[in-house]
């Protein structure tokens, strides 16, 4: 008797006690992982990566000349000058984002729309995030073409996944279309990949290679690029090397006439900043 | 003689259990920060603070998820997790007692102090917070605010380049709890 009245008595206690503390339950632990990539671009590749909705991403890429005889001399290529694209990007919703930029090279203006289709979840229900990408560009080069001849497309699917907590690869097909032929060609394609390798939270190693398929204009090459990017919360700087002049996918993949492999590599960096524009 | 000093104290033991209690929650209540680094400010707001008062045992238990936190940048909002370390530390939470006096049958604002345990990013400290609380038509109404000392709970200040958080984070609550049943 005396004992299960004890036994009835610790168990009223516990009871109580039991009560006293709320079980501890996450909001949403398998959602969209919201940072495939730590920055709307690899080097010059596009990334899944969305903009969430009204915030405005500034990017300032550059790249300089050619590193090649007196490195010192000429001040690791940056004496020939650097080519620049100045450019913004606007999430209108969580998925959506549009954005403009302008490049020295051909006085280029481009317009451009990215499209998150899916988001890779930390549950894995969603196994892979796929953006779509489209990009106008006009060459404003007072050169005597007309309008039409000017402009330039490039549309991608984006195809990426995070294996884990360091590396997200990503696989792009992608299309360049130019109204001006050149060798009397038109049309490009390429399946771009591309990679970010975080080492810490502050750094990560990242690279893009652009194997053109098919017919392709005398004299260019598969562009290349290896770096680091460094984020420091608001910002993301991008320090690396590659080939190509050009910071417009549709150029990169069309009009590469440097082989990384064959020395002519170039330093640049982008500086990628984020701002908030209206109430979260 | 058993049966006499047993039962009673029987009952006692079952009694919290028993009694219908006055017990107040919510999942949605207002938890904010404000924290500042050189030139600007900015507020991380989260609406799913989880918070229960149970007004028989003073017994006050809060916690939320840190990951619903919302800065108004997402680079942002990752830095906030990962220097709290949130896959690690996921809430951050109150549980203690209520310690000041509390009229029910008074419907204005009244002041409320509670002490306890509060623990961010896996660091426990008993802590006083001060703050009010209010009998409504809806239930109680809580609102507090304090400031947290971020190193006290060994969470390193962000910094690199550009910009270093100030250690002390001005932390405000707000909530309506509404009265519930007692079942779990």
């Amino acid at each position: 008797m005396k004992q299960a009245i004890l036994t009835a008595m610790i168990l009223g206690m516990l009871t109580t006690t039991a009560f006293a503390q709320m079980e501890r339950e996450r909001v949403s632990p398998g959602g969209p992982i919201d940072e495939m990539f730590w920055a709307p671009n690899i080097v010059g590749m596009s990334t899944v990566q969305s903009l969430p909705a009204n915030n405005l991403n500034v990017t300032i890429m550059h790249n300089f000349g050619i590193m090649n005889d007196d490195i010192f001399q000429n001040f690791f290529g940056m004496d020939f000058g650097a080519t620049v694209r100045l450019g913004a990007d606007y999430g209108i919703t969580d998925r959506w984002s549009v954005g403009v930029g302008r490049t020295l090279i051909h006085r280029l203006y481009d317009f451009r729309t990215k499209y998150a289709l899916l988001r890779q979840t930390a549950s894995n229900s969603v196994p892979l995030s796929v953006s779509l990408k489209g990009d106008l560009g006009i060459n404003t080069n007072q050169n005597g073409f007309s309008f039409e001849d000017r402009l330039n497309y490039f549309s991608s699917l984006m195809i990426a996944r995070k294996l884990n907590d360091a590396l997200t690869l990503q696989l792009t097909p992608m299309y360049a279309h130019f109204n001006t032929p050149r060798d009397g060609l038109q049309d490009f394609y390429a399946v771009g990949v591309g990679a970010e390798y975080r080492l810490s939270r502050r750094w990560a190693v990242i690279g893009e290679y652009y194997p053109v398929i098919g017919d392709r204009p005398a004299g260019t090459e598969d562009a290349f690029a290896i770096g680091v990017n460094i984020e420091t919360g608001g910002h993301v700087f991008q320090l690396f090397l590659k080939s190509s002049n050009w910071h417009t996918e549709q150029h990169i993949l069309a009009q590469n006439s440097d082989d990384f492999w064959n020395g002519d590599i170039r330093f640049g960096f982008n500086v990628n900043r984020v701002f908030q524009i209206g109430k979260n | 003689m058993v049966k006499r000093f047993f039962l009673p104290l029987l009952l006692i033991s079952f009694l919290p259990g028993l009694l219908t209690a006055q017990q107040y929650m919510t999942e949605t209540g207002h938890a904010e920060f404000h924290s500042s680094v050189p030139l600007h400010s900015f507020t991380g707001v989260s609406n799913n603070l989880v918070g229960l008062i149970n007004l028989d045992d003073a017994t006050v238990d809060f916690y939320v998820d840190l990951t619903t936190f919302d800065t108004g940048i997402n680079k942002r909002d990752k830095d906030m997790r990962e220097t709290l370390e949130t896959d690690q530390y996921p809430f951050t939470e109150f549980f203690g007692k209520l310690v000041s006096d509390f009229d029910i049958q008074d419907s204005s604002s009244q002041p409320a102090t509670v002490r306890g345990e509060f623990t961010i990013h896996g660091v426990t400290r008993e802590v006083e917070i001060d703050g009010t609380l209010q009998k409504t038509s809806e239930g109680l109404e809580l609102q507090a605010s304090w400031i947290i000392n971020i190193e006290d709970y060994d969470i390193e200040p962000p910094g690199i380049l550009f910009y270093r958080v100030d250690e002390n984070q001005d932390v405000e609550i707000e909530a309506t709890l509404t009265e519930t049943e007692k079942t779990e």
